[in-house]
């Protein structure tokens, strides 16, 4: 273990990049530890992409600070690619060639040996993917097991997958998310970017959120959700003459919806549980459901704000 | 110092990654080769046992050429015309004379892809995700293409040396053949070195072969009207075709030959500097677009 381990796999502070007048990313601030799986969500052209560019030096950023593994990627460009596996969000390739072939092209850019190869080919049986096929006859989920192979071909310290299971059917969705974790637990880093949240939810330890870029939301994806609201239905017995009025004026409860008999509640509850359980307790109570968010919630809360302001803009405007 | 010239000097791990580069895009190049150097090696084939023909008919041609008017005269050699029935002249003015204008077109439509293609496919963003630094891809890639326009150059050679051999009345050594093509390769690569950089600064592949397309024909144009219309020969300094010597086997001039390959060098330092400098854009990225055209 050397003295530059102790650095984060990746460090971003106060990133721009514009591509001329249209800012791509505003300012934002990462850190992702070793050995840890990063989710980094947000929407198509939210600046996922370009912050993952950005630390491949394949776009030069504006302002701000990039360090992937204790590393400048503008300074030092060629060790952080040795020591990072890349998926693109969109993966293209030479399609004159067969799999195979490129596969050992890669290989020898990379300067990995015959065990790098080898471990190629397990990763194509794995993902069930005939290396002698020529790129050109690859459905689009195909081609993304090459570059799925690719990234993960040589062990790398830090993965960083831009999209990874799109494309692909839900069987190799698993299997990939899979190899995420098991190179978690042989120590790399992974950095995958999606919007598909049940995936991050599924592997992500912590998780970043970043809307028009910049990011807004940042944490271990389990406190991003134990800090979000409970979602509860109470179905009351027959004939319960129910005082709304009472459980409305709990804090922290907030009556969402009331079935037209009566007998129904749905609640959200931020706080005051035990209030609530205490008034409930003078009532018959036939069933309680309690619902936590999952991650497309805290997602959506986000992009709702958006969509409400920009609706609200237009109608102000209009 | 220690670490500029860690910057241009290449260690043996990135002299390999470099042959990587370079013998991965020769074979990607092999249908171009093919596409290329056969036509020119059958052009060689068969133009030149036609001056056996041209000879022969000497007496008939001669005075119909030299009462062609000028301007006519300068699209088959000018005052240089009449040297076509001569077997050195007749080779330059009917073969050499126009392979500028075609390899020019291949050494823009090639220049303007070396990186540029690769990068609009997507392709260049994957690669250079890679452990290889913009110069290994860089000079990679123009060092295979270097190489491939010797392939192209080396099947013409051969065409026209079986062209001579084919023609009774013509008998020149193959080193002989090889002259011309030495200012074949310079003007090739002048063009091609001039469409990358332009590939390097402006928004897409297309618009950079196409202005450098356009410069090989008004090059070309000027060039040979400046033989007949005494205003053009100023403006024909900057037309890189008339530092073409498709006469080379009466004379090889280096100063010539220097000038365009000296061009070129500095049109390619250009290049790899703007390719060090710039955004690798990704698929879809770039382009311009006419008003009419916008969606």
């Amino acid at each position: 273990m050397n003295d530059k381990d102790s650095d984060p796999a990746i460090y971003v502070n106060n990133l721009s990049k514009s591509y001329g007048s249209f800012l791509a990313l505003r300012g934002i601030d990462l850190t992702v530890n070793r050995g840890e799986v990063f989710g980094f969500l947000g929407p198509n052209g939210a600046g996922k992409t370009t912050a993952i560019r950005c630390m491949l030096d394949l776009i030069r950023r504006d302002t701000g600070t990039v360090c992937v593994l204790g590393k400048d990627p503008h300074s030092d460009p060629v060790r952080v690619r040795e020591l990072c596996g890349y998926l693109p969000g969109e993966l293209r390739l030479d399609e004159n060639i067969s799999v195979h072939s490129i596969l050992k092209y890669l290989r020898d850019l990379r300067g990995g040996g015959k065990n790098c190869y080898i471990r190629a080919q397990e990763l194509a049986e794995r993902l069930d993917l005939n290396v002698r096929s020529k790129i050109k006859n690859l459905s689009k989920g195909n081609k993304q097991k090459v570059g799925i192979i690719s990234a993960f071909m040589h062990c790398p310290d830090l993965l960083l997958l831009d999209e990874p299971t799109s494309g692909l059917d839900p069987l190799i969705q698993q299997t990939v998310l899979e190899m995420v974790k098991e190179s978690r637990c042989s120590g790399s880093t992974v950095f995958f970017s999606s919007h598909v949240l049940a995936e991050v939810q599924a592997v992500a330890d912590r998780v970043a959120i970043i809307r028009e870029g910049q990011v807004v939301e940042a944490g271990e994806t389990s406190s991003l959700l134990s800090g979000r609201a409970l979602r509860m239905k109470v179905v009351f017995a027959e004939n319960t003459a129910l005082r709304t009025h009472e459980i409305e004026a709990l804090s922290g409860i907030t009556l969402d919806e009331v079935s037209s008999d009566g007998r129904e509640l749905k609640l959200i509850i931020d706080g005051g549980m035990d209030e609530l359980i205490k008034a409930l307790a003078g009532y018959t109570v036939d069933s309680i459901e309690t619902e936590r968010p999952d991650l497309e919630e805290v997602f959506l809360s986000y992009y709702g704000e958006v969509s409400a302001r920009d609706s609200m803009g237009k109608k102000a405007n209009g | 110092m220690e670490k500029f010239l860690q910057g241009i000097v290449w260690g043996k791990k990135q002299m390999d990654k470099f042959y990587i580069i370079t013998s991965y895009s020769l074979r990607r190049s092999v249908w171009a080769i093919i596409g290329w150097g056969i036509p020119l090696m059958l052009l060689g084939i068969i133009t030149i046992p036609f001056y056996d023909l041209v000879a022969e008919n000497e007496k008939q041609l001669r005075p119909v050429l030299e009462n062609l008017k000028p301007l006519v005269k300068s699209f088959i050699g000018g005052d240089e015309a009449e040297q076509i029935f001569t077997p050195q002249g007749f080779i330059s003015l009917r073969y050499f004379a126009f392979l500028p204008v075609i390899l020019g077109i291949y050494g823009s439509v090639s220049g303007s892809g070396l990186l540029a293609a690769d990068e609009e496919r997507g392709i260049l963003d994957f690669v250079l995700a890679h452990p290889v630094s913009r110069g290994q891809l860089f000079w990679g890639r123009v060092f295979a293409f270097t190489i491939s326009l010797w392939c192209i150059i080396g099947l013409g050679w051969l065409g026209l040396w079986i062209g001579v051999i084919k023609a009774g009345s013509m008998n020149f050594p193959p080193f002989q053949l090889l002259l011309p093509y030495l200012s074949v390769f310079a003007v090739t690569w002048f063009f091609a070195c001039f469409s990358l950089a332009l590939s390097m600064f402006m928004p897409s592949r297309s618009s950079a072969a196409m202005v450098s397309g356009i410069v090989v024909l008004a090059g070309y144009i000027i060039t040979t009207l400046s033989k007949a219309i005494k205003g053009l020969e100023s403006w024909a300094v900057f037309s890189p075709l008339t530092y073409y010597q498709s006469d080379a086997m009466m004379g090889f001039k280096i100063v010539l030959f220097g000038k365009l390959f000296l061009a070129a060098l500095f049109l390619l330092f250009l290049a790899r500097t703007g390719f060090g400098l710039r955004d690798i854009r990704v698929a879809g990225d770039g382009g311009w677009k006419l008003p009419f055209t916008r969606g």
